[in-house]
């Protein structure tokens, strides 16, 4: 474990946060909102601490998996330090914390906010908030490998740990050029979207906002009331296929680009799809028995397009809003609940705990069952025609474990500063899950700006631990990560 | 004909005294000193003690004059290089036993053309090409298949009360007119006879009946047996011969127990056979047996490498009640015991594996030969050309030798069950049963 080669990577990756607040800026002096000085020094203070850290930490030989863990760790704590200086030197946010909280939830792409008046935000920052999310969404590192081989073989320990998912898939020897490909996949849906949108009649600039945190499954938006401010259907359907595309493996996208349709192949999509799927069918419906839509023609549509947004945007952690589902019956908030537990597909900007995960879970859960019946039997549990390797079931079981275990503890520190049950409970499982919003004082309408700089701190973390997958953070407190191997030569 | 063998070991000891009986030259390459001094001493062929796949010794053992090399040691790499080498060397046709299918399956470096070897024969997945005919047709203890196995044999023993005992073939043949069925072989006491018109079938005899594949159900309730079907085999042993059995089952839509003591090979089983039950349990675990209901099975095969345990799980299984219990048996010596011991019935993979190459050996105008593990008869499919002497010519008038019957007549898609005045044209396939006495007078017959 060398301290050196942590700094180092780590400082370099700040030169590309320097960079992106540059652009930021630029949209910043477009505006003219007078937010353009503060984002230019922060991406001077960035930049010169960064490259310094860099230029003073030169390193000759190999990345270990151990380094990874800790580079990827201190990277993602860096970014969202050096991500909230813009708030913070701007003004806009009084806090340090509740700026740094911004920053993660950003870069995590949570989408949890502390503004409560977002409209009033000059340009710059939204842009900056908007950009956050779409770096952070396919992973600033996965960015980093792609632009630098530099890494070298350590790239692949780095992406592993970023990545989400049980095992990453490769779509090409080298990887860089999977890193490469995978954003390429990336800025072409976020550029689709974009367009669709400006076509819907939405101005340039909350297109490219609402696309950016679409892709990236964030969920900030420009507007106070998120995507309930616009009344189009037609942009409220764009929005679904598009948080939905981001949930999906983006190696399936890749492999549909390149004319191989392997959707319905993949037991993981047909899964996540069918999931999604049913639950926006219940809750439809319960909203239609309920009366909360009018059980008319003219009332259908809106029942399905908000039970389906509403559904989609918690299943891929996105946490766009585009009715207030909190005045929906019970029935329908419970069934809306449960969809915390689902998460995005491996491979996707979704976060959570992973469709595959819970699908290797029940499959588990159904083996156990058949086992009372042939005690001596051995049941594999499956994904597609795919056996999945013992160790890989129990590092699943050990990840889902530890997730419910990060969300109750989340919940009662929570509790222990104050907070409700219901609000302790969700704020800890949307930020765990990178989703957003949650119930009660932190639900569809509300936000996380209330909450004192504790509380946030407690958040920020949890943001930062699902979405590196647990291991990943948690590593970094177990001492034998720590522990230096003797070597004899 | 020079034939070489490489490899004396029950494959390739049981060739050349196959071979060397039905006046081959024999030349039997072993490398093991003891192993080569058994076979010169108790077959009529040459030994040359050596590594089967080095030039010298195939030189030595005179593979230039040699029209075919069977190359049957257990090991899959000294096969193929002996293979290689031989055509090289000009040999014409060359047969390999190959167990690993990475090496005949599409995906092998080189195809079986490209390494000139002439026939790859699997002896795990006869074998279970052979269990599985024999689970199917539940009251056989022999099952054997001819043309494209568009023809069945089966062998079964008459039960008391059986409709055809106690009668002879011509009354038969007057009262099942509408049946296509021929009886080939007759065995009672041990002795196989090639039965007549005259031959009466008792009860407790062992009945040879040959029908289309698609009349051979109708076959056991003649001899007595219930009619059949098979739903639940259980395999205990996860030998590759039991690996490849499940899959033919599971391909047959029957449901599949497999089980094996050792967890790791559990493991795997469980990854290639998705749809099959694994269990990590030892063979003669009668608790767990009971307990996974073997009782209510209607087929068992013990399939472990371990021809003891084999015997002791099928009889464990027989006792619970298991309907159809077939024990694979490597040991030749073996195989006589299975059925005094009331095992239904037994497989031998290298019995599988000789019979495959046989049929090959034999080929030219015979193109298939099945030698049966209970009888001394042997079943011939020879295709008739229009140069052959039988063309044209009706049965009566042909005079078949003593201790011989021709079984069936396959033309274009028909298929004949031959009386008398049947005539025997060019383009024909015959298949004729006869005893080892008869069989060189048949082959000389249809030269």
């Amino acid at each position: 474990m060398s301290l050196r080669k942590i700094a180092n990577v780590v400082g370099l990756l700040q030169a590309f946060v320097a960079l992106s607040m540059v652009l930021a800026g630029g949209v910043a002096l477009l505006y003219g909102d007078g937010d353009a000085g503060p984002i230019f020094l922060s991406a001077l203070i960035t930049a010169v601490v960064g490259l310094g850290f860099y230029r003073l930490t030169r390193f000759e030989g190999e990345i270990t998996s151990r380094e990874g863990f800790a580079i990827v760790t201190m990277a993602w704590t860096a970014t969202a330090v050096f991500g909230a200086l813009p708030y913070f030197l701007s003004g806009t946010i009084d806090a340090p914390v509740a700026a740094l909280f911004e920053a993660m939830s950003g870069f995590t792409t949570t989408g949890a906010t502390v503004f409560s008046d977002i409209e009033a935000l000059p340009h710059g920052i939204l842009f900056w908030r908007s950009l956050t999310h779409w770096l952070g969404g396919m992973g600033i590192i996965v960015l980093v490998i792609a632009v630098l081989p530099y890494l070298g073989v350590g790239g692949m320990q780095l992406f592993r740990a970023e990545v989400p998912g049980p095992t990453p898939e490769r779509l090409r020897p080298r990887i860089t050029q999977t890193a490469k490909l995978l954003w390429l996949v990336y800025v072409g849906l976020t550029a689709a979207e974009t367009v669709l949108y400006v076509l819907g009649g939405m101005s340039l600039f909350d297109a490219v906002n609402h696309a950016f945190a679409t892709m990236a499954t964030g969920g900030f938006s420009t507007k106070n009331a998120s995507m309930a401010a616009f009344e189009s259907p037609y942009i409220h359907w764009v929005t679904i296929v598009f948080m939905y595309l981001a949930g999906v493996n983006f190696s399936l996208h890749f492999r549909a680009a390149t004319g191989r349709f392997l959707y319905g192949k993949d037991q993981e999509w047909r899964f996540f799809t069918g999931a999604v799927v049913f639950t926006a069918v219940l809750i439809a419906m319960v909203n239609l028995a309920s009366g909360a839509y009018s059980p008319s023609l003219s009332g259908l549509e809106p029942a399905v397009r908000h039970a389906l947004f509403q559904s989609v945007s918690i299943a891929t952690t996105t946490g766009f809003v585009s009715a207030d589902y909190e005045l929906w019956v019970p029935a329908a908030q419970m069934t809306l609940l449960a969809l915390f537990f689902l998460g995005g597909m491996a491979g996707s900007t979704g976060g959570g705990i992973k469709a595959v995960r819970v699908l290797l879970l029940l499959k588990q859960t159904a083996n156990e069952l058949r086992r009372h019946l042939h005690p001596r039997a051995i049941f594999l549990a499956r994904v597609g025609k795919k056996p999945v390797k013992e160790e890989v079931m129990a590092n699943v079981i050990g990840f889902v474990v530890l997730y419910l275990l990060l969300c109750l503890s989340g919940a009662v520190v929570l509790s222990y500063m104050g907070l409700d049950l219901l609000t302790a409970l969700t704020a800890s499982l949307a930020t765990v899950g990178n989703v957003g919003p949650g119930f009660g004082m932190v639900g569809a309408t509300e936000n996380y700006g209330w909450m004192g700089s504790m509380e946030l701190g407690v958040l920020s973390f949890l943001m930062l631990v699902g979405r590196l997958e647990i291991y990943t953070v948690l590593l970094l407190f177990h001492p034998e990560l720590w522990k230096r191997r003797r070597s004899y030569h | 004909m020079n034939v070489l063998v490489v490899g004396a070991g029950e494959v390739g000891f049981h060739l050349a005294q196959r071979l060397s009986e039905e006046n081959q030259d024999v030349v039997l390459i072993e490398s093991d000193p003891e192993r080569a001094d058994f076979a010169a001493q108790h077959l009529d062929v040459i030994t040359v003690v050596g590594n089967g796949a080095s030039l010298s010794i195939l030189e030595e053992a005179g593979v230039k004059g040699a029209a075919m090399l069977l190359a049957v040691t257990s090991r899959d790499e000294v096969n193929l290089i002996a293979c290689l080498a031989a055509k090289r060397l000009g040999v014409q046709s060359t047969i390999a036993r190959i167990s690993n299918p990475e090496y005949y399956q599409r995906g092998s470096v080189l195809s079986r053309e490209q390494m000139g070897i002439d026939l790859m024969i699997n002896p795990e997945r006869e074998c279970a090409r052979e269990t599985f005919q024999l689970l199917r047709s539940a009251a056989a203890t022999d099952v054997a298949q001819f043309a494209d196995g568009r023809v069945q044999l089966l062998g079964l023993q008459v039960k008391p009360g059986a409709p055809v005992a106690g009668k002879t073939l011509l009354q038969l043949g007057e009262e099942l007119s509408h049946r296509h069925y021929v009886t080939v072989a007759i065995v009672r006491d041990g002795v196989t006879t090639i039965p007549t018109g005259d031959s009466m079938i008792r009860e407790g005899d062992q009945l040879y009946m040959l029908a289309p594949t698609n009349e051979v159900q109708d076959i056991p309730p003649m001899a007595g047996h219930d009619r059949f079907q098979l739903r639940r085999v259980m395999i205990a042993g996860g030998s590759t011969e039991g690996e490849y059995l499940a899959e033919v089952l599971l391909e047959n839509g029957v449901e599949v127990t497999l089980l094996d003591r050792d967890r790791r090979r559990c493991v795997q089983l469980a990854e290639s056979l998705p749809k099959a039950l694994v269990l990590h349990a030892d063979a003669t675990d009668l608790e767990l047996l009971e307990m996974e209901g073997v009782s209510g099975v209607d087929g068992y095969v013990s399939a472990t490498h371990n021809d003891e345990t084999n015997l002791l799980s099928s009889l464990l299984a027989k006792t619970a009640g298991a309907r159809k219990v077939v024990s694979l048996i490597h040991k030749f010596e073996y195989l006589r015991l299975v059925p005094r011991v009331g095992i239904d019935a037994s497989v031998s993979p290298r019995m599988a594996t000789v019979n495959a190459i046989l049929r090959y050996v034999r080929r030219g105008r015979v193109m298939t030969v099945a030698s049966l593990a209970g009888i001394d008869a042997e079943a011939i499919e020879f295709r008739v050309d229009a140069a052959s002497r039988v063309a044209g010519r009706s049965l009566r008038d042909l005079h078949f030798p003593k201790g011989s019957v021709v079984g069936t007549i396959l033309r274009d898609d028909e298929i004949l069950i031959p009386r008398g005045d049947d005539r025997i044209e060019a383009g024909d396939e015959v298949i004729v049963f006869a005893l080892p006495d008869a069989i060189a007078e048949i082959e000389a017959l249809f030269e």
